[in-house]
């Protein structure tokens, strides 16, 4: 079983790197960008799907490491390599603000709370025209700087396939860093907190003390992947980062399967590519989210992630039916 | 001035608590927050301006039946999409409400397309003065008519059999079922009365405003936050709750700035939760 999955780890790996090689133009720049929707649905599925609630102003944090980085970059000239983790950094300090305030309330309050954070953050965006340039949002954003190399040769970030190694490299650090997080002490404690947040404070569990914690480090991804996006596109505006952003990652989460690390990539990929794919359809995209998210809620709460896991444990387990226990959809 | 801006705030007010009610009662009888309450205001008002301008019906019969169509539909939605979810976690509810206005929303957007409507009503546009306040026509009108419907609906609950029941099913879910009150019919006469709220008030604020598919999210955010600092489940605290947010818009809009008029409505919102979650007439 080890040397299987070590193969198929390996699998994956290659196809990863071969990736680039085999398609280019467009369909690469849709790859690219689902990297990035994967980066901010993992950091929403660590709310999501550890600590339990529903975060409907996501975009917001992606919207502020976007804007960090440009200004830190176009106004200051400061690298793009230091930019990037000061924009995650910037929307951290600003996430655990905000984490401090709406973690206090929970369900849907929580949820309306983190709306009307990321509705104000949005219209700041909007109105603060000497800092954002309002609505027409900012243009000429440059690429990540080259870094040069040894032989006189430089490393440029300038194309698709550069800027594919660079989004998927921080794709795999995210997952690494949210599998270390999801299987650590503090993981544990997050989801004792999600299954009964009284209880695990009986425990002797300070639950406000991880809450924040791991809301700070979903901020964080949330940022890295806003500056990423920002250098990549090399066009800001606030209407990248609106509540239709927030709702889109809401649904990727819940589609893929809350609860798991490979939930929001899915529903990450899935959303992001099936519009594209099927054209006939891209019209009634959001129609379609809509009803899906009903559908997936009322009858297959563990979304797509719980679907396969329920096939495998069919095919494999002789018929042996094992309920899926994880996410905090289920009652 | 200023009593001119104090009179837009009422009728303003008058109309957010009018959505507000609607949301309030589900919330407070079946604990459900529906986010889709105000596509369902959408459609009212979309109703009531087919009614008015293809088949030039009477704009107040066109208001009865635009309230009285969204009843039916509030009562097939709850059938539909929330009675399935009955005995599962809080949440669940609140995230299929998010589907159905997004759904929702963008059907409209696909048959009526982005651009604004509005009701050409002959006499919208008289002109009433109470000394230096002026008012139009139409705005007296929907405050009164929205007075009347609240003062019935308080009549209605306080008073009949159905009223009643849901009351008593508000207090305790469990005693109510034990002395024979159907909680399914409460549940979808709750979701029939909030949806015919809300299609009368979408139709009332239809023929002041601009109609278009994407106008039902920016009340319901605004109807949210006066049942947070009314008290959930609230009446009263909707139509208190209603007339402050009415009142802070308008003068927030006047003496600080427009550009961020939207943002006080958030601003209340994240002060209440914080500091008195309950609201102002909570009860628990």
């Amino acid at each position: 079983m080890g040397f299987k999955r070590f193969i198929a780890y390996l699998g994956a790996l290659a196809l990863l790197v071969a990736l680039p090689f085999l398609i280019e133009g467009y369909p690469l720049h849709l790859v690219n960008i689902s990297g990035i929707w994967i980066i901010l649905a993992l950091s929403l599925g660590l709310i999501q799907g550890y600590i339990g609630e529903i975060s409907m102003g996501h975009a917001a944090f992606f919207g502020i490491g976007a804007y960090s980085s440009v200004l830190l970059t176009m106004n200051t000239g400061v690298s793009f390599w230091l930019a990037l983790p000061a924009a995650g950094l910037v929307t951290m300090i600003l996430g655990y603000a905000i984490g401090l305030v709406s973690l206090r309330l929970r369900g849907p309050y929580f949820a309306i709370c983190t709306l009307a954070f990321g509705e104000i953050i949005r219209l700041i965006f909007i109105n603060w025209r000497e800092l954002t340039q309002g609505p027409d949002g900012i243009t000429g954003i440059p690429s990540p700087s080259p870094i040069p190399l040894p032989f006189g040769e430089t490393l440029s970030f300038s194309s698709k396939e550069a800027g594919y190694f660079l989004i998927y490299a921080l794709v795999c650090l995210t997952i690494f860093v949210i599998y270390r997080i999801v299987n650590s002490r503090m993981g544990k404690a997050i989801m004792a907190i999600r299954e009964d947040q009284d209880y695990a404070e009986c425990m002797g569990i300070n639950t406000m003390k991880y809450k924040r914690m791991v809301f700070s480090i979903s901020t964080f991804f949330a940022g890295l992947a806003g500056c990423i996006f920002a250098h990549y596109m090399h066009f800001i505006s606030p209407y990248s980062f609106t509540i239709g952003q927030s709702f889109d990652l809401v649904i990727m989460v819940i589609v893929g399967g809350m609860g798991t690390i490979i939930g929001p990539i899915i529903g990450a990929v899935i959303l992001t590519l099936i519009p594209e794919l099927l054209h006939a359809i891209k019209d009634y995209r959001l129609l379609i989210y809509g009803l899906m998210l009903m559908l997936i809620i009322i009858y297959f709460p563990h979304g797509i992630a719980g679907i396969l896991k329920d096939l495998k444990d069919r095919c494999f387990r002789d018929g042996k039916k094992l309920g899926v226990n994880h996410g905090p959809a289920g009652s | 001035m200023l009593l001119q801006q104090l009179t837009n705030g009422f009728i303003l007010g008058c109309n957010y608590a009018l959505i507000a009610i609607g949301l309030t009662i589900i919330f407070g009888i079946l604990n459900i927050i529906n986010l889709a309450h105000g596509e369902i205001y959408m459609l009212g008002a979309f109703v009531a301006f087919f009614l008015v301008t293809l088949w030039e019906v009477n704009f107040f019969i066109a208001l009865v039946i635009a309230a009285i169509s969204m009843g039916i539909l509030g009562i097939i939605i709850e059938r539909l999409v929330f009675r399935p979810l009955q005995g599962k976690e809080e949440i669940n509810y609140f995230i299929v409400s998010v589907g159905l206005l997004i759904f929702i929303e963008n059907g409209a957007l696909l048959l009526w397309g982005t651009e604004p409507r509005s009701m050409a009503l002959p006499y919208a546009s008289q002109i009433v003065r109470f000394g230096e306040v002026i008012v139009t026509a139409q705005r007296l009108y929907t405050v009164g008519i929205a007075i009347l419907i609240i003062l019935g609906l308080h009549f209605f609950i306080q008073y009949s059999k159905m009223g009643r029941a849901m009351r008593a099913t508000e207090q305790d879910r469990e005693g109510a079922m034990t002395v024979g009150i159907g909680i399914n019919e409460i549940s979808s006469f709750t979701f029939a009365l909030s949806s015919a709220l809300a299609g009368a008030a979408g139709a009332l604020m239809g023929s002041l405003f601009i109609i278009q598919p994407m106008m039902g999210f920016s009340p319901l955010i605004k109807a949210f936050v006066i049942v947070v600092l009314g008290g959930l489940g609230s009446i009263l605290g909707a139509i208190v709750g209603g007339l402050i947010l009415g009142m802070t818009e308008v003068l927030g809009a006047v003496y600080i700035s427009s550009a961020y008029q939207e943002v006080y409505a958030f601003i209340i919102l994240i002060l209440v939760l914080l500091f008195k979650p309950r609201g102002l007439f909570g009860k628990r």
